[in-house]
């Protein structure tokens, strides 16, 4: 089987609250793989830790203690090479009970090490868009002048003038009107869609191995949302770039993507073809993902007639994580065969059919992930 | 190119210029306020010094009629003003607005010396500090820059003459013909140096600039920066550094101008600030009513060229 | 190296943790330097007001001038005519500390209606505050005192009230910001929905609520800034006259002697300047800190 593009290995981004002296577990544990030219989207609420993953695939998580374990392993041009290399010599966690308890990190010389692993990768290899993207531009250069710095950066095209054109050419792929005039522009005289269009752009012309997109929709006008879908889909469909989707919103995932992973309290609890894991008819589904369809209206839900469901309980707050089962507290499917289990042991992510898998004690795992 | 256009700036410009024209406008009635308010009638002294002699000579004083209403003093005083006419010493008897020329260079150069030196200082802990947070050196250097803020400058000043003394033998230093001697480029460095230091504004600039660079690294589009490979440092320049920056030396220039009449006290240094101190010891008011305009224009003239600044590079400011 | 160890026990909420537990160890020195200072300063106020010196200010003593700290009963020694250097230290706190409240008190006060008026009213108000807080700070603050004393007298109330009024911006600045927040946050809307009076609005939710922490905090740096016109104008030969001691013409007094190597007499007030203008300094910049600082989590 061919190696897949991006590969995250027991990853775990931990943060520190010093008001209540304790770890704020984001990023706990997760696995994940993206194969190449395949989109994967990672979808969960607020504070599951999707955004959390994919900036620290980018190298972009600042804050203390930040990534502590863990590998993120990147195939292109024929190499392999561990993003996180070295990380151990930086970062010394110890456990107790299974939990980590304490950190000794070197910040700054993680911070050196990581610029040098990402030199060359970052923007280059990896580029991602994020959201709000009127404030993720520079509000103090044109839309013009930033293309071309990545153009220049990161192609070929290193003169001012060949730069120049590039730019245009991919302002105009992104579906912008007027690319020549609106290359001068300043993002705050644009809309929140075409700064969306303008950051794609800026993204894609470096010509990347693999594109993160950090909940690209949110934060712009609904009708413009499924616009920008659709420019994804159709970039998709025209370069077959590899692609790391994050969002909330399932009607964004379910467009665009390939396979699936589903977030919650830092964990992966499934993934799988997104055809079969949101296939409306599926047996086999983990309670959270079913309570996450069944929140939201969709063609389904409009044809049954079903009431929308919200789901119990407040969202897992990552500093206070329970022993057992993450969604344990919410979740509406517990029997009382499994009912020890979940409250007291984590599951672990079992395949329940090829390309499958799912983190819940319904189903016990013929193998481990 | 830093410009972000250039029509719709020198709108912006015209309107900063008449919002400055306005403000000087208002510091002169404040002047005048004080001089209409004082005991002793130091308006119609200045009125009468603002007359040329011949027209005194003549008897034509009665004819002139120094007028009686406070408006109408106001406008004398200031269509003189206008003329260049600031009135004479009442000490010396000379002209007060050449004299002011005459000795406002040293005081502005010791003003921008020691403003640039008190910069030099500021940015690197600034920067520092911003770009790695808290560490043991940024936390010495801000308890350092806290007790050089709160040291008198006066008496900071001694110290260094006291080392210049005996340790290089330069003596000629408490003299105002200090530019008569050879190396007497050194001599312009020391108060410029003290008042660098111990200007009381430092630890005032490093925490804006600190602030403020930190507040734009952590801003959305550097994180694009950062995502892109592209470097920060060219991202955060405008916003962190640039704009902080001018905006924190058109807000200490007061504080400096103080400072200089003190210094120059100290050093004998032959500027606006020692001739303030002589013109109220002397209640000599041309004098120091002049140098409160002259100062007061300064300030003035340095935040407008701020705003020039920020204009320039900010595309927003431009497009209102 | 940063290390971050976790609480074993149950994790609390954050305002159930003591000020004392999240607040930054550094402010809380800051301030309580500063407390200490602000003890001394007006517990020096007091002995100086009722004459309870250890010595005569003014005797002096030809046979043990630029006496060291500690010699023959003189605590802080004595200067180049032997009067005692604690006796004036201590009764040149009177120069500043009277006239120093007179121009926080019209700065808090002058400054909070402005701030109010331009806040709360807004409008023509605003701009009209504004132009008038960029008037004044278009003066520097000495040159305009030695305006004031060429045109009047070199009476430090007559200063100490254009202290007072060129602090005004800033507390004005602060209140009207503090309002503007207020308003984003709908608190005002609210207080009217409520049917609150205007006046109850502004004295009680306004000031008292929402902005005492933060007239408190001016209150010490005010007095920081009147120390340093003080000590500057008296250096200059403006203030209090010798023999009168005042800290700046002490060091005044005391320079050619520092320049000839005595360095005692000048650097003994010098040093209470800066240890004085620090404490009040450091206790308004630790209290904004403590209670005006970002909060963090």
């Amino acid at each position: 089987m061919d190696a897949p593009l991006l590969a995250i290995e027991n990853l775990r981004t931990y943060f520190y609250s010093r008001a209540k002296r304790a770890f704020i577990r984001s990023v706990d544990g997760v696995s994940l793989e993206v194969a190449r030219g395949e989109t994967l989207g990672i979808v969960g609420e607020s504070g599951s830790g999707k955004s959390v993953t994919a900036l620290s695939a980018a190298g972009l998580v600042t804050a203390g203690p930040g990534v502590i374990s863990g590998r993120i392993d990147l195939y292109s041009n024929g190499a392999r090479r561990n993003l996180l290399d070295g990380l151990e010599n930086y970062a010394r966690v110890t456990e107790r009970d299974g939990r980590v308890m304490e950190v000794e990190k070197d910040e700054r010389g993680w911070r050196k090490r990581s610029e040098t692993l990402m030199a060359g990768v970052r923007g280059k290899e990896i580029a991602m868009i994020f959201q709000n993207p009127r404030s993720a531009l520079n509000p103090y250069s044109t839309i013009g002048k930033q293309l071309m710095e990545t153009i220049r950066l990161h192609t070929k095209f290193k003169g001012e003038s060949e730069a120049k054109e590039r730019a245009i050419h991919w302002l105009e792929r992104v579906r912008i009107d007027s690319p020549r005039l609106r290359f001068d522009n300043f993002p705050f005289g644009m809309s929140g869609g075409m700064c969306q269009r303008a950051m794609i752009a800026m993204a894609l012309s470096a010509e990347p191995s693999l594109l993160i997109a950090d909940e690209p929709t949110t934060g712009l006008d609904a009708t413009i949302q499924s616009r920008i879908v659709d420019l994804l889909a159709e970039l998709k469909a025209e370069t077959g770039i590899t692609t790391l989707l994050i969002s909330h919103d399932i009607s964004v995932i379910q467009r665009l993507s390939d396979r699936i992973a589903v977030m919650y309290g830092g964990t992966v609890v499934e993934t799988g073809r997104a055809a079969e894991v949101l296939a409306p008819e599926a047996k086999v589904r983990h309670p959270y993902t079913t309570a996450l369809l069944a929140s939201i209206p969709s063609a389904e839900t409009i044809r049954r007639k079903s009431y929308l469901q919200a789901i119990e309980g407040e969202v897992l707050d990552t500093i206070e994580v329970p022993r057992g089962c993450r969604f344990y507290g919410r979740c509406n499917r517990v029997t009382e065969a499994i009912r020890e289990n979940c409250a007291g042991r984590e599951p672990p992510l079992g395949e329940v059919a090829t390309g499958h898998k799912v983190r819940c004690w319904l189903y016990p795992a013929t193998g481990k992930a | 190119m830093k410009f972000a256009a250039v029509k719709p700036v020198s709108r912006v410009l015209a309107r900063e210029l008449a919002v400055t024209a306005l403000l000087l406008l208002g510091v002169s009635v404040v002047v005048f306020a004080i001089l209409y308010l004082a005991p002793g009638d130091p308006l119609n002294v200045l009125l009468e010094g603002q007359s040329p002699r011949s027209e005194l000579a003549l008897g034509m004083r009665e004819a002139l009629g120094i007028p009686r209403t406070w408006y109408g003093q106001y406008a004398a005083w200031f269509g003189k003003m206008l003329q260049g006419n600031f009135g004479n010493s009442i000490r010396t008897g000379l002209p007060v607005l050449p004299e002011l020329a005459r000795v406002g260079v040293y005081t502005l150069t010791l003003t921008l010396g020691s403003l640039a030196l008190t910069l030099l200082i500021a940015v690197p802990i600034a920067v520092h500090a911003a770009a790695h947070g808290d560490t043991a050196g940024n936390t010495a250097a801000t308890i350092v820059a806290y007790v050089l803020s709160a040291v008198p400058v006066f008496w900071f000043g001694y110290i260094v003459v006291y080392v210049f003394i005996h340790t290089f033998s330069m003596f000629p230093l408490i003299s105002g013909t200090a530019a008569k001697q050879e190396h007497a480029w050194l001599y312009f460095l020391v108060p410029i140096f003290v008042l660098g230091v111990a200007s009381g504004t430092l630890s005032e600039m490093i925490r804006h600039l600190r602030e403020e660079l930190s507040r734009v690294l952590a801003e959305d589009y550097i994180r694009t920066a950062r995502a892109k490979g592209a470097a920060v440092w060219r991202h955060a320049f405008k916003e962190g550094f640039l704009i902080p920056v001018t905006e924190i030396m058109s807000a200490k220039i007061p504080f400096l101008l103080g400072g200089a009449v003190i210094v120059e006290q100290v050093f004998n240094w032959p500027g606006m600030g020692r001739m303030a101190w002589q013109a109220a010891q002397d209640r000599d008011f041309p004098v120091i009513m002049g140098i409160a305009l002259v100062a007061a224009a300064f300030v003035r003239l340095g935040n407008l060229l701020q705003r020039v600044v920020f204009t320039a590079v900010n595309p927003r400011a431009s497009r209102e | 190296m940063r290390r971050y160890v976790q609480t074993p026990g149950p994790i609390g909420e954050f305002s159930e943790l003591a000020l004392r537990q999240r607040a930054e160890p550094l402010d809380l020195v800051y301030v309580g330097y500063g407390l200490l200072v602000v003890a001394v300063v007006v517990a020096s106020y007091m002995l100086g007001a009722f004459g309870w010196l250890p010595h005569d200010p003014q005797a002096m003593n030809v046979g043990l001038i630029n006496a060291a700290p500690f010699t023959s009963g003189h605590v802080l020694g004595t200067d180049f005519l032997g009067r005692d250097l604690q006796a004036r230290l201590i009764l040149g706190i009177q120069a500043y500390f009277l006239p120093g409240l007179l121009a926080i008190t019209i700065s808090v006060v002058c400054g909070s209606i402005l701030g109010i008026l331009a806040g709360y009213r807004g409008g023509w108000f605003d701009t009209i505050i504004t132009y008038f807080d960029n008037l004044l700070d278009s003066f520097p603050r000495l040159v305009l005192i030695l305006l004031v004393i060429a045109a009047f007298k070199a009476d430090i109330y007559y200063v100490m009230v254009v202290v007072g009024i060129t602090g005004m911006p800033v507390i004005a600045n602060l209140i009207a910001g503090k309002i503007a927040f207020l308003r984003q946050k709908s608190f005002i809307e609210a207080a009217h929905a409520l049917g609150l009076p205007a006046h109850t609005v502004i004295l009680k939710h306004i000031l008292w609520l929402n902005c005492r922490a933060l007239l408190v905090i001016q209150a010490p740096l005010g007095m920081a800034e009147a120390i340093l016109v003080e000590t500057s104008l008296s250096y200059l030969g403006f203030g209090v006259q010798e023999p009168t001691p005042s800290w700046g013409n002490m060091v005044q007094a005391g320079a050619n002697y520092f320049l000839q190597g005595n360095f005692w007499p000048s650097t003994a007030p010098a040093l209470a300047i800066l240890a004085t203008i620090l404490g009040f300094q450091l206790l308004g910049d630790g209290l904004n800190n403590l209670l005006e600082g970002k909060r963090r989590r």
